[in-house]
This record gives structure tokens, sequence and C-alpha cells, in this order.
């Protein structure tokens, strides 16, 4: 009789037997339209579950944007926390004409009482419940407890460490006893990397001699994680920095190695495919073909629960690796290596999915000769879009003699933009907060970011003015009272991502901080105690849902042929997605709230 | 059992007189009825009903003949306060009757069975009696599913259903004959369903048919109550 669908959350959390209580215990109420369900200040005597038609729930106290806090359907729950805290807090009315399953008060929290999933579903902050998401969607989560689960010391050799005074021939005996492809040689300057490869190098290359010892020909930069780590991380790291191994430490002290093969037997994924098709790319149309296949690649991140914020991570990895190697190919030496090319915006944070705009820019050293600059960078801004990155509508790019120049050049720049901070300086200077080097010379970058420190620090009032635009696109809420026109859906990008993005940029700016990933800058934050660390951690997986959905998204329209779209049909969603999309943006709404009270948005 | 109206819209006055819609036959029949039960166990039946609440209730039978069909099982579902309380509810399975035949079981689905360790109508009867009590009975063509009970209480008890009651067919009716009195309507059970926006809850069980009789009510209802302050 009762047709619930017990197979999604909070439902699918109790046993058979719950379930049976359940499917025995409602009661159906039909509500007309615009009748009140549940008033603010009522005592929450049942928990509602939509079985057809329209909830909106009011905040009363609100009046100046309608109060819209939140928005329910089909197989949604609402009332829980009324009955929890005892009375409602808001006004719950009926949109459209709405029948509703009621769970009355008591056999609710004898169900709590019964079940502590249950109960915990009811009380959960979003971090938790969005770890619910990712383990649905990965149907039963083989690969998700295989690989994304998979921490770097499952998957860790022991280190092969080799004193620097041996010889080569002792340590080809190693690898070759130990059946490994790698040493590590105890210099005094830390722990050295030996591959097979370096052995080859030094024997033929560099002609010495089987006796030789292995001093010199270690390298030495070495990229390390920790053994807590996920392995994905792992995987991302040797994708970025081109290695095959990491190293891995544990509260400083040498702990293991990683190798690539070891990684992929627990990941069998396209992923590796395609960033070794880029690595092995000798020509922008071989560098094409991988890039085509990014999408697909992240489709299949996705579907195998990897979470959003790796798959991003690897995305902007794989970005930053295809547009430095298009550097390589298509700019002059020695030039190309001189000059330091960054991304910026999104892509510099590391946080674009999908392809974006191309947003990038070159600082020059101070005593480079490029008579051709302004035609070279015209044609790399067409090498860029002949490999799928399309031009900036607002021409942050290369080719725009704007955004090249030394560093005191952008020294003068930052400046004029921090004298006059009208609409376009603001967002020049929010775009170059996110400044990221994917080619030449790194160091420049680093330079980069200090004069933009410099020239910021403690400027209150550029902080308020860069701030205000967190305000600018009205509360993400009341974006849900576009129902008329349903497939409309809701503007995520402007509603969510961007307040999220652009509070932490502003506070990462104040802080000084020099991370550019949003989630790094929110463990920053919280580190340095400018951020609570609950709302850091809520904020970070508030923004990977956004992302996720808008991702979704955006895959729909790339299938269905449609114009890529920002928006989100609130509508497509299931009842889980919809409450945790429910509850971002409520996060979303307080720290708005708290940035305009940081940062005297209310007067200014 | 839901009995979908005549092709032709109206039932003839012998189906009227059968179904015992005739109202003064009914009135004077409750009368006597009433006097006859003074000192019963059923007395409080015919006492008038001062509460708010409503019973809808659904019969599925063997036929559709109300003088031969037998109950197969009979639902009833309580509304109060404009909910309908599925979770109180009542679903009586009856003893196989002799009757029950593929036709029949093709409509409800019961198979003999199926109602193996069905109650016997007597304890039926009573246990409807006791759920209901004298509390206002709606259904869809409720005149059939009142003549099938009565039926069956005359014999065990001596008396009929003494409930008033409303059917929801004719509560639709009423309803559009006063919007549009040039439509003429005979709505089937599922297009009313779908008309007022009332999902279907497991047709032709009885406790499915009752809720969304219920349900259909509730919906009629409000309606009426949003016409007259508009």
């Amino acid at each position: 009789m009762i047709d619930i669908n017990v197979t999604e959350p909070p439902f699918a959390l109790l046993d058979d037997a719950g379930r049976e209580r359940i499917r025995a215990g409602l009661d159906l109420a039909y509500y007309a339209r615009d009748e009140v369900i549940l008033e603010a200040g009522q005592a929450g005597e049942f928990v509602f579950v939509i079985h057809k038609g329209e909830v909106a729930e009011l905040d009363m106290n609100e009046s100046s944007t309608g109060g819209r806090i939140g928005h329910y359907t089909s197989g949604d729950l609402f009332g829980a926390i009324s009955v929890i805290n005892g009375q409602s807090r808001y006004r719950f009315v009926a949109e459209q004409e709405t029948l509703c399953y009621l769970m009355p008060r008591a056999l609710f929290l004898s169900l709590c009482e019964q079940s502590e999933d249950f109960s915990d579903y009811f009380h959960q902050r979003l971090v938790s419940k969005t770890r619910l998401l990712a383990e649905r969607r990965s149907d039963g989560g083989v690969t998700l407890a295989g690989f994304m689960l998979a921490k770097v010391h499952e998957c860790m050799r022991p280190p092969l460490l080799v004193d620097p005074s041996i010889s080569i021939r002792q340590a080809v005996l190693t690898l070759k006893e130990k059946g490994a492809d790698s040493l590590l040689v105890d210099t005094a300057e830390g722990p050295g990397m030996l591959t097979k490869t370096d052995l080859l190098d030094a024997l033929v290359m560099q002609e010495r001699g089987g006796g030789d010892a292995l001093e010199g020909i270690a390298g030495l930069a070495l990229v390390s994680v920790t053994r807590d780590q996920y392995l994905f991380e792992a995987l991302i790291e040797m994708t970025r920095h081109k290695v095959a191994r990491v190293v891995v430490y544990h509260e400083g002290a040498l702990e293991g190695v990683v190798e690539l093969t070891d990684v992929l037997s627990y990941f069998s994924s396209r992923s590796y495919v395609v960033s070794l098709q880029v690595e092995q790319a000798d020509s922008l149309a071989e560098l094409n073909e991988a890039s085509q296949r990014t999408p697909e690649l992240i489709d299949a991140l996705m579907a195998q629960g990897i979470r959003m914020r790796f798959a991003m991570g690897m995305l902007s990895a794989l970005n930053g690796r295809i547009i430095g190697k298009a550097w390589q190919f298509s700019m002059p030496a020695p030039q190309r290596d001189r000059v330091c090319l960054v991304v910026l915006g999104s892509e510099g944070r590391g946080e674009q999915i999908l392809k974006t705009d191309q947003d990038n820019a070159l600082i020059l050293p101070d005593d480079l000769e490029w008579p051709d600059l302004a035609a070279d960078s015209r044609r790399f801004t067409e090498v860029l879009m002949d490999l799928g990155y399309p031009r900036c509508p607002g021409n942050i790019m290369v080719s725009n003699p704007q955004w090249t120049g030394t560093l005191e050049q952008w020294r003068g720049r930052i400046r004029r933009w921090v004298a006059e901070p009208d609409g376009n300086s603001l967002m020049s200077l929010a775009i170059l907060v996110d400044v990221a080097g994917v080619a030449g010379d790194m160091a420049l970058v680093d330079r980069l970011r200090d004069v933009l420190i410099e020239e910021t620090r403690g400027n209150a009032l550029l902080l308020t003015h860069l701030a205000r635009a967190v305000l600018r696109f009205s509360t993400p809420l009341t974006l849900f009272g576009s129902l008329k026109k349903p497939a409309h859906g809701i503007d995520i990008k402007k509603g969510g991502i961007f307040p999220i993005v652009h509070g932490v940029r502003t506070m990462a700016l104040d802080a000084g901080l020099r991370e550019t990933s949003t989630h790094d800058r929110l463990s920053a934050l919280a580190r340095l105690g400018r951020l609570d660390a609950e709302v850091a951690e809520d904020l970070g997986e508030a923004l990977s849902l956004f992302s996720e959905l808008r991702l979704k998204a955006q895959l729909r329209c790339q299938r269905d042929d449609l114009l890529a779209s920002d928006n989100v049909v609130v509508q497509s969603l299931n009842s889980l997605e919809r409450d945790l999309l429910r509850e971002a943006l409520h996060l979303v709404k307080e720290f708005k709230g708290s940035l305009s009270h940081r940062y005297h948005l209310e007067y200014a | 059992m839901s009995v979908e109206a005549s092709p032709q819209g109206k039932l003839t006055w012998r189906q009227w007189f059968r179904l015992g819609e005739y109202p003064m036959l009914r009135a004077i029949r409750r009368a006597a009825d009433r006097r006859r039960q003074a000192d019963g166990d059923f007395a409080w039946l015919f006492n008038p009903y001062t509460g708010d609440e409503l019973v809808s209730i659904d019969c599925e039978t063997t036929g559709l003949d109300t003088r031969r069909a037998e109950l197969v099982s009979i639902a009833a579902v309580r509304i109060h306060d404009g909910r309908v309380l599925t979770s109180e509810s009542l679903d009586l399975r009856l003893e196989p009757p002799a009757s029950l035949d593929g036709d029949s079981i093709k409509i409800h689905r019961l198979r003999g069975v199926d109602l193996e360790g069905g109650m016997p109508v007597r304890d039926a009867l009573e246990t409807l009696l006791e759920f209901i009590g004298n509390r206002p009975l709606v259904g869809w063509c409720i005149d059939f599913d009142l003549a099938m009970l009565d039926r069956y209480l005359k014999a065990e008890f001596g008396f009929s259903l003494p409930n008033a009651t409303i059917d929801v067919a004719q509560q639709y009716r009423k309803r559009m004959r006063r919007s549009h009195p040039e439509l003429e309507l005979q709505p089937t059970f599922e297009q009313l369903a779908e008309r007022l926006g009332v999902p279907i809850m497991g047709r032709h069980t009885a406790l499915g048919d009752a809720v969304t009789t219920a349900l259909m009510h509730l919906r009629l209802d409000a309606d009426a109550l949003a016409e007259s302050s508009r």
C-alpha cells in the first residue's frame, strides 16, 4: 500500500524489520496548493515524505529574500529536524497540490533509537553524507574499496637504501636480487632516486665503469607523499612531476617507495593510458589525440566513484602537462625555457572540469630578447585552440600584451589594480591570485606571487572591494524559485561554486597564502585558525558536490549535443543528491554571512 | 468491489431499488432496524455521530450481482483531520466462498489459497462494525458495497448499516455539474484518480481502493474549500 522508495537513504539504512515498520506505520495526507503543512514554531508531530508534489521551506524572519531556503519534491523527506528539536524553525508550504506520507513522531524516534545509522543520518554533517553518495554511486563499491579508499601504505615497497660508495655493479646486482626497478641512495642531502635508466645512462652515455661508485648518478629531485595519503594522490603527483615512482615518508622518516606499476595493479583505469599518451606525444597531432580523451577519462573516474577533488586534480595535472608540452613543441628555444607560462583562474586552482577557456599569461625575465614574442604568443593561442581549449572571452591570454610582462611590469599592473579597484581591476586581480606555472622557469611564478602578496598585504579596503563580489549573485536558495520553468534549473556556478571559490580566495589573499587550490586554501586557513576546521571541511565538501553536479550537467549537455550549461535541474536529481544540495547551499549562505561580517560588506 | 456505472450513465430504477439507494426506503428500514436493535449489542451504531472522522470502505466480491456475489475481502481506513490513517487500517480476508471462480479471481487476484486462513464471515463483520462504528462511510460507488454488506449483516445480525454515506463518484459528478453543467460525466475510477492527481494505490485490492478513494475524497473536499473561500 505504502509506495515508498526504501532503497535510498535514509530508509536504506534501516534493517528489514525497520522498513516493514515504516510501511505499516505511515499515514497519508493531501495538501492543497499554498496550504501550510508545518508552521514555524509548531511542534513537530510528523516526519513528512513527499509522494507527489512540491513543498517550499520558508524562513519567516527573512522577508527580504522571500525567505525561501529550501525546496522539496517527490521522494524528499522533511520535518525530521522539527521532530528532533521539538518544534519547526521554518514554515513548510505546499507549492503544488502535494501528497505526503506522514511518519508519526513516536515511530520516527523509535526507529532512530533502534538504528544508529538511521539516527546519524539526521545529525550528520555534509561531509559524511557525501560519502554516502559516493558509496552508492560506485555500485557496491568494488572499485571504490579497491582504489579510492586505498592508502599509500597499502601499495608501498620497503625502500632499498644503499650507500653511495657502492659500485654500479653492486647496485645492478641488488636490483636483480630484489626484483626492483629502483634504489634509494643515501646521500648527505637526503635520499636520491636511482633507476635502471639512470644506471644505463651512466654506463653508456657517461661511459662509466661497472666498478665506479654511485656518487653523482642519482637524481635528488624526489617527489614524496606520506603513508596515509590516498594512493590516488600519489598517482596525481606522478603525473604532475612526470615520474614513475614517489618516496613515502611517515613523520619525517623515509618509509618506502611507491612504483607506478604497483599503482596500476591497483588501478587499471584509462587515466594512466591517457597520461602516458600525453607523455609519449612527440608532436602536436599526437598531443591533440591524447587531449581529446580527457573528458572520457573524467567520466570513467567519476563512474568508479573517485572523489571529485581527486578527479579534478587528475584533470588539472593532465591539462597542465598538455599545455606545457604544447609550449615546448611550438615555442623557440632558449626563450621558451627562460620565461614562465602560467595558467590562471580555475586552471590555476586546478579546479576546472572538462576543458575551460584558456586563461594564461607569461612572466618574462628582465634580460630576455624575444623579437618575435608578439607573433609567437599569438601562434601559441592558436595552438591551444587546436588542442580544444577555446579562446578566453575576456582575452586573458598570452597573445594579449597586457597579460605578458616582466616582474616589474606585473608589479606596475598590480599597483594600478589596487589603486583603482573598479570591476575590471578586481576581476584581473582575482584571476591573478590563482596563478600557477605550467612551463618554463617556475621560479618566476613564485616571485610573481611574492609581488602580489607584497602589494596587497594589509590593504583592508581592497579586501572589502574584492569580497563584495561574493554577494553579487543573489542567495542561491531563491534560485529554487524558478520552478515555473523547472527545465532551466539553477545556476550552480553562480549560486554555489563562485561564492565559495571567491570567498576562500579573498581570505587566502588576506592571509598571504601561497596555495592556489580552494581545498588547499581551506586547509591552510583552518590551520592558521582563520576558519573553523569543521566549516573548512564542509565548505570543501560543498564545493566538491557543486562541481560534481555541474560536471554531470555538462557531460549530459555534451552527450545530447546541447550548449554547455551550468544549470542543474533540481528535479532530475535523486532525493539524496537534493538533500545534499540543499544542505550545501545552506552552508554557502552562512559562509557569505560570515564573509560580509568579516569584511564589513553590510556597510560598504 | 467497485461497480463502474453503466455505459448509459444512469442506473435504471430497478437497479436503484435493488441497491437500496431509494432514500425513503432506506430511512424507513433504518428506523425499523434501530427499534429492533435498541437493546442489542449494536445499539450504539444507531446513535448519531458527533466526531469528525470518516471511514473509507471497499469490498472485493466474487461477482457484480449483489444478490448472489460473495464477499472475499473487506477493507476500511479512517480519515481524520485531512489525513488518511493508513497505519491503522483494516484489511480483512474472509474464508473462501463457494462461488470463488476464475472470472472473479481475474479481477481481484485472490485465489482460494490466498484466502486460506481467512476469517469466518461473522467475525469479520463484527471486526468491521467495531472499526467503523457510527462514523459516516466514504466509498467509490458505495451503494454496491453497502448492498453487499447489508445482505451479509441482515443474515448474521438482522440489520443493515445505518451509517451516513458519501459516494465519491457522486461527489465528483455534483461538483462538475455545478461548474460544467453541459458535461455528462461518468469517469471511471482510474480516470477520476488521474484527473484529481491522486496516485492509485494497489488497484483491485480492497485496502488499495479504500485508500485511493479516501484520497480522492480529501482532494474533492479541499477543492470545495478553495472554491468557497474564493
